[in-house]
């Protein structure tokens, strides 16, 4: 044999002969069957091999928390919530976490071996966020400037979000534009499709994300997605929403109406929605929202132009949308049972609609918004 | 893109300095810094190793199973660890010699496993090499200021050559283990404190008439 | 001075946990050493981890060592092989106490996976190679390696307690105190020096 094979043969030989050792004694020894890791009360269940502990067995289901060792202990990074019972504190672990933090049930992942079901609580953004490969679907024209995109998932091919998240669209470089840009777009497709995503993008002159969907885009293109974000979403309270949005605001109300309508989630909950515009040539999705609240009892819906042409024939409400809010939540939304706001749309609307709702006694911390930077 | 290069440089070699901010890794080079020379060997060996294994590892990352992640972690670092002592044995034998078993002990230092983690596992080949650069760099930067005390006021000396005056009485403490504590204690002193006025800069400060 | 191969193990047993002890004066394994010695529970089941793993690594690769690498002629290679060694004693101790003393589990058996990559583990079963030790040798050299270890850590918890309610200035807090008190602890070790020389 040649001398210089000898090391590796060697090396890898003895190698596999510990590895077949250890293989034998973990699968005689360490043997708990199939466990279930559900995460942050059950919006994802996964099925997992036990034996391991918690860190190494998020991150073989691509879940990465914090971890700067490695899993050895030794930075107290890879903190995490821990609501079964997995046995009491671990020396290893209470050099890292105050009492506070026992309080709260916060263990260190990379110490905790998952041996039965486990429950566990960790930011959503850490499961979820993925980067997706995604080609350009059906786009339509839904008013002069606003367009609606949908995206076909390719990589992962599905997304799991709340209605009212947002998405990171990458655009890629085009014309002078040298550097890839990322903007934030609210989803207005449901989490029921989770194949396609839908954006609602209006253009905005000289911005060079809007610029290149409106002016550039073809379909079939391929972009990359990065998501899910953001905390605007439907809390489950008895309240009355109160929504308001103008522009392309609409698209996580489109989202969040039509996930509550498909699953009637949220029972008892009744909604109104003022949609604010300039004339009917900035009005849009006006027949499917009237067919929703006509069909659906609770949902009830309030479309104004400030500036009505005589010759367009409009006959909703007419007035800036901050008066017909106040007016509305003064006379016909009761105060007797709570509301809470919810608004997207341009920064001076929303600090607007904020002054009419406190004004009219909804408690600002029951309001919500998602302000366009 | 060289921003995001140059931030990678900045957080290794200053404000995510491996020693300044976490004193990791001091283990297998804290023994050799009463002597500049092997100092300077060894953390370059540890820069070289760091560099290349988070390199490697960023390439490799998509097709390591998770479960045998750390192993191989360790055996990629081991690799570049004995390139570094062939290396020396070939062509510095005086200084293989003297640092004897702390070349090898490159492979446990803190600092490349945690790069691998805490870094390359996430991040692309080119940009996990200079994240291993710049950690090693900055690491080089502070062991071999204590190494020059070290050897300064331990031997009189720098590199082996003698910069002292001739009445100059060394410090035999300095060349013992006790005074590489008590040097990295005040680094992380240095260090803390530049953290505890920077807090104390960005919080807001309060109105004349608040005081009032 | 003795060659390091014909000293009797006994001696070298105290010598390695005293004189020169391998955190102390070889400054090994002090990261975890200065996370974990906040605790005295938590110093108590790593040390005596780590002076288990060092003992039964050093007369492993010992054996490995002497009938496998050198007859190979792969000395080149014994980084690896000997990581591969721990690493594995590591994760077969763990397995076995998890799997049949939970008691001895929760005060041994979770502080092993901290000790996989201990520079102290693999720094002895170097310094047991490059001193050529005979087996008796190295596995006195490698328990009283760990009991060193297992001593300083304890030490080091004691005074740290002491600490806790004392005024320390603000940046030093922490890791710099520790430093420091590591530091005394060094050289009050220098007081063993005399007393037999090893290294």
């Amino acid at each position: 044999m040649h001398p210089i094979l000898v090391g590796p043969l060697a090396t890898a030989g003895f190698s596999a002969f510990l590895a077949l050792v250890i293989s034998l004694l973990d699968g005689k020894l360490n043997d708990y069957g199939t466990v279930n890791v559900t995460i942050n009360g059950g919006k994802k269940k996964l099925p997992v091999r036990g034996g391991s502990p918690l860190l190494g067995t998020l991150a073989g289901e691509e879940i990465f928390l914090p971890s700067a060792c490695g899993g050895r202990g030794s930075c107290g990074a890879c903190k995490c919530v821990v609501t079964s019972d997995v046995g009491p504190y671990l020396p290893t672990e209470t050099p890292y976490i105050s009492a506070e933090e026992v309080s709260r049930k916060i263990r260190l992942a990379c110490q905790i071996k998952v041996k039965k079901d486990i429950e566990i609580e960790i930011p959503e953004s850490l499961f979820s966020i993925k980067r997706f490969e995604a080609s350009v679907g059906r786009v339509r024209d839904l008013t002069y400037d606003i367009k609606e995109v949908r995206f076909d998932l390719r990589n992962p091919s599905s997304i799991d979000f709340m209605p009212g998240q947002y998405v990171q669209l990458a655009v890629p470089k085009y014309g002078d534009i040298t550097e890839s840009v990322q903007r934030a777009y609210s989803m207005s497709s449901v989490p029921g499709d989770p194949g396609n995503v839908e954006l609602l993008v209006r253009l905005v002159p000289g911005g060079i994300a809007t610029t290149w969907v409106h002016k550039f885009m073809k379909t079939g293109d391929v972009v990359q997605l990065i998501g899910p974000f953001g905390d605007f979403q439907v809390h489950d309270t008895p309240s009355t929403m109160v929504c308001v949005a103008g522009g392309s605001g609409m698209a996580p109300f489109k989202s969040m109406f039509n996930d509550m309508r498909a699953r009637d989630s949220f029972p008892g909950k009744e909604i109104w929605f003022f949609f604010g515009a300039r004339s009917t040539r900035d009005m849009f999705y006006l027949d499917e929202l009237r067919k929703l609240e006509k069909e659906w009892p609770r949902f009830h819906f309030v479309p104004a132009l400030s500036e009505p042409k005589p010759e367009e024939g409009w006959n909703g409400e007419i007035g800036l949308i901050t008066n017909v809010l106040d007016s509305h939540l003064s006379a016909k939304i009761s105060a007797g049972k709570p509301r809470e706001g919810y608004l997207c749309g341009s920064p001076g609307m929303i600090d607007a609609c904020i002054k009419v709702m406190t004004k009219n006694g909804i408690d600002p911390r029951d309001i919500f918004y998602d302000k366009f930077a | 893109m060289s921003g995001k290069y140059s931030t990678i440089i900045r957080d290794g070699l200053w404000s995510n300095n491996p020693i300044l901010f976490q004193v990791l890794g001091i283990c297998s080079t804290l023994a050799v810094t009463n002597s500049l020379r092997n100092t300077f060997i060894m953390t370059m060996g540890v820069t070289f190793s760091t560099a290349f294994a988070s390199w490697n590892l960023s390439l490799m990352k998509d097709f390591i199973p998770r479960k045998v992640r750390m192993i191989m972690q360790v055996l990629v670092i081991s690799f570049y660890v004995i390139i570094v002592d062939i290396i020396l044995r070939a062509y510095l034998p005086e200084a293989s010699k003297q640092l004897g078993p702390y070349v090898g002990l490159i492979i446990t230092n803190c600092i490349l496993m945690g790069r691998a983690e805490a870094f390359a596992a996430a991040n692309k080949p080119v940009a996990s090499f200079i994240d291993g650069l710049a950690n090693g760099l900055g690491y080089t930067a502070i062991l071999v200021g204590i190494a020059v005390v070290r050897e300064l006021l331990g031997f009189g000396t720098l590199l082996g050559l003698r910069v002292a005056p001739a009445n100059f009485v060394p410090m035999t403490i300095m060349i013992m283990p006790p005074s590489a504590f008590f040097l990295v204690a005040l680094v992380a002193w240095w260090a803390k404190s530049l953290g505890i006025r920077k807090a104390a800069w960005k919080q807001p400060r309060q109105a004349p008439s608040a005081a009032r | 001075m003795p060659a390091f191969s014909d000293i009797n193990p006994i001696v070298l047993f105290f010598a390695s946990i005293l004189t020169s002890n391998i955190l102390l004066s070889n400054f090994l394994g002090t990261c975890s050493f200065i996370a974990i010695s906040k605790e005295w529970k938590s110093s108590f089941g790593l040390g005596l981890a780590v002076t288990l793993v060092i003992g039964i690594c050093c007369a492993i690769c010992w054996t490995v060592l002497q009938y496998l690498v050198i007859p190979l002629g792969i000395e080149y290679l014994s980084f690896i092989i000997f990581i591969i060694v721990i690493a594995a004693v590591v994760q077969m101790l763990e397995m076995v106490i998890d799997r049949y003393s939970p008691s001895l589990y929760l005060s041994l058996g979770i502080f092993l996976p901290l000790i996989t990559v201990n520079c102290a583990v693999l720094g002895a079963v170097l310094f047991m190679q490059i001193r050529n030790y005979g087996f008796l040798q190295a596995v006195a050299f490698g328990f009283g390696a760990g009991a060193g270890w297992w001593l300083a850590i304890m030490l080091l918890a004691a005074i740290r307690k002491r600490i806790e309610n004392n005024p320390v200035p603000a940046g030093l807090k922490g890791t710099g105190i520790t430093l420091i008190v590591i530091g005394f602890m060094a050289m009050a070790f220098i007081g063993f020096s005399g007393m037999i020389a090893v290294q």
